[in-house]
């Protein structure tokens, strides 16, 4: 067909489409010209005018069939009968009210899981990032596997080696996040606030664009330029409620005054929270000749932007060889056994890494819901279409076409589709809140998260398909051989062979997907039960913990010694004062949160083994009566003691898994040790030998999956304090003892900086969230799924029961009692559900695995799991069929039969 | 015994599309030419010939537009479409080999 006349025609049905009137108007207009001239005609022929208008008008013949005929030829009339469709469809679901809430709400739950989980998906995963060219970025990590470390970063001789090399990478930024700033504003008021260190390019090589003010450029680094900030989109609408005017203002970042000189684009914090960007002269750190020489001094993280025409692959193949090369050249900084090794992602792999697999599973999950739902919905209108049948043969013998009856129940089953499809955006867009509250858990584009047009778009569409598919289930007059049994008064009641078998297997399939689904749910429940029963190595409950950090950079901090164990001294003593308070000790951080810094450990008298990681430990400083407070059992030797202070004999506890790991069998108590290794001289901590003097038990401070750090204990008094942290033994609720608390602290200290005010209780729970969310979502997938399937069996057998009921009579008539016909209908919803349970015992074999990541505990074919989820359904399953199978057994052949 | 100006199913478009193929007219006037030109063999009848005109319009074979006709009144008037053109060639020569071949078995010797 030729462009110009399908135009031609698309026009011409648009016309007829949105110009109806006017089309209209025109055929009168044309047919009355037509009896005008026809008139005229007759007249001139010698008519009289009367009749020569009569006879015009006979000519043309009935002019509304006429009109109709020439309507007919606009290929559209199923548009103009649209309304009178779905007026008819309505009126039709009307009759049967539950027929209808029970698909629309089935629907609802479908399409509503799906449209939520997608609209996860979209926010995070699948929207492109918000930089310039985002699949060009590459993200670098450095890991050394063999010392258990999975991101060491990059130092800046490193950085600077693959800048000068490196082809495939047309540029390399900088971003480094130290300790946390202090941000006080031109009203005195002081935050602290998460700063990143960028180098000048970082902006351009994001691809990222200011919307106030400048980013920085190449001009702000090194140690000449000024002190420069910018803000993030989310600290510039949160701080200072999104005022461009906040350009050109300073403010004091710890100790030095710096310029707001712009506000960057929205983007996904990552690789960490980011409230300011700040240019390197801001951390005197980074000028510092430790910092800018030492090639084991890492703390940078650095993306990549390829040159034109490289690939991902070119570039991590040749960043590969480059680290062999530098590996070689400096074997000083890369330890053997710690298997440096250095890997490439692009940034948008980086940046979804965490979320990936979890919300991809939901989303199937989600998906088999719906799956689930469809199958239910099939069943259901394929039952109604039994009953229908005849009504389609009447209508069909009445003269509707096929294609209008199969118009009408598409229009039925789109108005279904749609009422659940509105319903389920509705419940989505209602648990919005909490998904943003899950991703943000995983994922760091969390905020990007909301229900738009596309989403929109996608739950309609699927409510659109699934109302179409529906449609073409149930047999329609005419087709076949059905057209025939009209003429006897027969009531047929039961599906053809070919749709029942259709039936029963989509109750298996909907069985299936049940166990697949609950089997994930149900690994993913008892990975939490795992994880709660970890121990953690403290005693959780009436421990209340408030993070004191110094206001100030480190290096400034480290001078004021005498001061700074003062002032927490001081702190704890008051607070010890409160009634409530039963043990209130000090200690550099809180239990199960992760340490400040970790360092190599060398132990007297004991050669390392080459073969194996240096020993590393990290560092923590706990006052006497720290270990009591939160519960820590002391295994041996002796706790801290006041007297162990600056200038008494150094000494440390270590934690049982670290003392086994230095001394194995061997008693540790006396045993000197020391910190060592390439790092410890940027720090002022001592590399002096100290005396162990106990063991404590090991606590979760990396999380509930991991094995115990390696912990080496200073005491308080004897370290550097360069931040601390109050551990409470409370005699009275300690979450509700912390407002005291707090006041306590700034009666005290006014500008005492509080943070992380937490219960033992809550820091633990906060690592098993996420795997609380995960599994949350599975399992209320699964009773989802479990409930939706439960009605889809017990009504295909109620339907079953209902159409066989003269069946039944007739046997119980021969001598069945209704043992034999209960036994009977049991055995029928039997064999589908055994069959279902076996299907998807496979399913679940085979789906299962792709959990893996998410389990901790357990293995994906857990037989107890697997055993468990088979026998619930298997149960619920009997329950769904006990009804039907009673309906049937209280058959009374007598009455049946006389009703024939 | 049959109208002999039945039409053979199907030629109807094929008249049209020749009317209009001569020179671009209103309804009415398709109807007349056709009668004059064959003599009153062919009497197409008015009824069918608006549906058989509006179809051929939906079709793209054929275009239509209002014009002042010579008794200045609003008249519609129907002209052939490039495509149109095409399909009564098609369709011309489709009638030929019908034609042919219905005489070919008409004048067949009785033996």
């Amino acid at each position: 067909m030729s462009i110009e006349r399908r135009l031609r025609i698309v026009s011409l049905r648009l016309r007829s489409v949105f110009r109806r009137r006017e089309v209209e108007r025109e055929l009168d207009e044309e047919l009355q010209d037509h009896i005008e001239r026809q008139t005229a005609e007759n007249v001139r022929q010698g008519m009289p005018p009367d009749r020569a208008r009569a006879a015009a008008l006979r000519a043309l013949g009935n002019i509304e069939l006429r009109k109709e005929q020439v309507r007919d030829t606009r290929g559209l009339r199923w548009l103009e009968e649209l309304p009178r469709d779905v007026a008819f469809g309505v009126r039709a679901l009307r009759r049967a009210p539950g027929f209808a809430l029970t698909v629309v709400l089935t629907l609802a739950l479908g399409i509503g899981a799906n449209t939520a989980m997608f609209t996860l998906l979209r926010g995070t995963l699948l929207r492109p990032l918000p930089n310039r060219d985002a699949e060009r970025l590459v993200y670098l990590r450095q890991s050394a596997p063999g010392a258990q470390e999975q991101n060491v970063l990059f130092s800046v001789p490193e950085i600077a080696d693959y800048r000068a090399s490196a082809k495939t990478l047309g540029a390399i930024a900088e971003y480094s996040s130290v300790l946390p700033f202090t941000l006080v504003g031109a009203d005195g008021t002081a935050a602290r606030i998460r700063a990143g260190i960028v180098s000048g390019n970082y902006f351009d090589v994001m691809g990222l664009a200011p919307v106030a003010g400048r980013l920085t450029t190449v001009g702000d680094d090194g140690p000449a330029a000024a002190p420069v900030v910018v803000l993030s989109h989310r600290f510039w609408m949160e701080h200072f409620g999104g005022d461009p005017r906040v350009v050109g203002r300073t403010v004091r970042l710890n100790d030095r005054v710096s310029t707001i000189v712009g506000v960057v684009q929205a983007a996904p914090d990552y690789p960490r929270p980011t409230d300011v960007f700040v240019n390197t002269v801001t951390s005197p750190h980074h000028l510092s000749a430790t910092m800018v020489t030492e090639r084991t001094h890492r703390m940078t993280e650095i993306f990549g932007r390829l040159a034109p025409n490289a690939t991902v692959a070119q570039a991590r193949d040749e960043i590969g060889h480059l680290a062999a090369a530098m590996f070689r050249a400096h074997p000083e900084a890369y330890e053997k056994s710690s298997q440096y090794t250095i890997a490439m992602l692009p940034l948008r792999d980086a940046v979804n890494e965490r979320a990936s697999l979890t919300f991809w599973l939901l989303m199937g999950a989600a998906a088999f819901v719906l799956l689930i739902a469809c199958a239910n919905v099939a069943n259901l209108t394929l039952m109604r279409g039994v009953g229908r049948e005849r009504e389609m043969l009447v209508r069909a013998a009445l003269g509707a076409g096929r294609g209008r009856l199969r118009r009408l129940l598409v229009v039925e089953n789109l108005t279904l589709a749609l009422l659940g499809g509105a319903l389920g955006v509705l419940v989505a867009w209602a648990a919005l809140a909490l998904l943003v509250a899950f991703a943000a858990q995983l994922s760091p584009r969390a905020r990007e998260i909301r229900v738009d047009g596309v989403v929109l778009a996608v739950g309609l569409a699927t409510s659109v398909v699934a109302a179409v598919a529906l449609s073409f289930l149930p047999q329609i007059g005419g087709e076949g051989a059905a057209a025939a049994p009209l003429a006897p008064a027969g009531r047929r009641t039961t599906l053809g062979r070919g749709r029942q078998r259709v039936q029963r297997s989509l109750v298996v399939a909907q069985l299936a997907v049940c166990m697949v689904l609950l089997t994930g749910a149900g690994l993913l429940v008892r990975t939490l039960a795992k994880l709660q029963s970890v121990e953690t190595g403290v005693r959780a409950d009436h421990v209340l913990t408030i993070e004191l950090p110094l206001d100030g950079p480190l290096e400034v901090v480290v001078m004021n010694q005498p001061a700074n164990l003062a002032r927490y001294e001081r702190l704890r003593e008051r607070v010890a004062a409160i009634p409530g308070v039963g043990v209130a000790s000090l200690g550099v951080s809180a239990p199960l949160r992760g340490s400040l810094v970790d360092f190599d450990v060398k132990a007297e008298g004991r050669a390392a083994a080459p073969d194996r990681p240096t020993p590393h430990a990290s560092l923590r400083t706990a006052d006497p009566a720290y270990f009591t407070a939160a519960g820590i059992p002391l295994l041996a030797g002796r706790a801290f003691a006041s007297t162990d202070r600056r200038g008494t004999a150094p000494v440390v506890l270590l934690n049982q898994s670290f003392a086994r790991q230095l001394f194995g069998d061997e008693n540790p108590i006396g045993r000197r040790v020391a910190w060592t290794g390439a790092v410890l001289k940027f720090t002022p901590i001592s590399d002096q030998w100290r005396t162990v003097v106990g063991v404590v038990g090991d606590t979760r401070d990396q999380g509930l999956e991991g094995d115990p750090t390696p912990t080496m204990f200073e005491p308080f008094a004897q370290e550097m304090v360069f931040g601390g942290a109050l551990v409470l033994h409370t005699t009275t609720d300690p979450a509700s003892l912390a407002p005291t608390v707090v006041r306590a602290i700034r009666e005290t200290i006014p500008r005492q900086l509080i943070e992380q005010v937490a219960t033992l209780e809550q820091i633990r729970d906060e690592t098993v969230a996420p795997r609380r969310l995960n599994a949350l979502f599975i399992a209320s997938f699964g009773t989802l799924a479990l409930a939706i399937a439960m009605v889809g069996i017990a009504g295909v057998l109620a339907f079953s029961v209902s159409a066989r009921v003269a069946e039944i009579a007739i046997r119980m008539s021969l001598g069945a009692n209704a043992r034999r016909v209960y036994r009977m209908i049991l055995g029928e919803g039997g064999v589908l559900l055994a069959t279902g349970l076996a299907v998807g015992l496979f399913g679940a074999l085979a789906v299962t695995r792709l959990l893996r990541g998410l389990l901790f505990g357990v293995t994906p074919h857990d037989p107890m799991t697997l055993g468990g989820v088979a026998l619930v359904l298997a149960a619920v399953g009997v329950a769904a069929c006990w009804l039907p199978a009673a309906r049937a057994a209280r058959v009374d052949p007598a009455v049946v039969l006389r009703a024939d | 015994m049959s109208k002999p100006n039945d039409l053979v199913q199907g030629t109807l478009d094929l008249l049209i599309l020749k009317m209009l193929a001569l020179e671009p007219m209103n309804g009415w006037a398709v109807g007349q030419r056709l009668k004059q030109l064959s003599a009153d063999v062919l009497q197409v009848s008015d009824g069918s010939l608006y549906p058989a005109l509006h179809k051929l319009e939906q079709e793209g074979w054929v275009s239509a537009e209002w014009r002042q006709s010579e008794n200045n009144r609003r008249a519609k008037f129907y002209s052939l479409t490039r495509a149109g053109r095409k399909q009564l060639q098609i369709e011309a020569g489709n009638w030929d080999r019908l034609a042919r071949a219905i005489t070919a078995v008409v004048r067949l010797q009785e033996a």
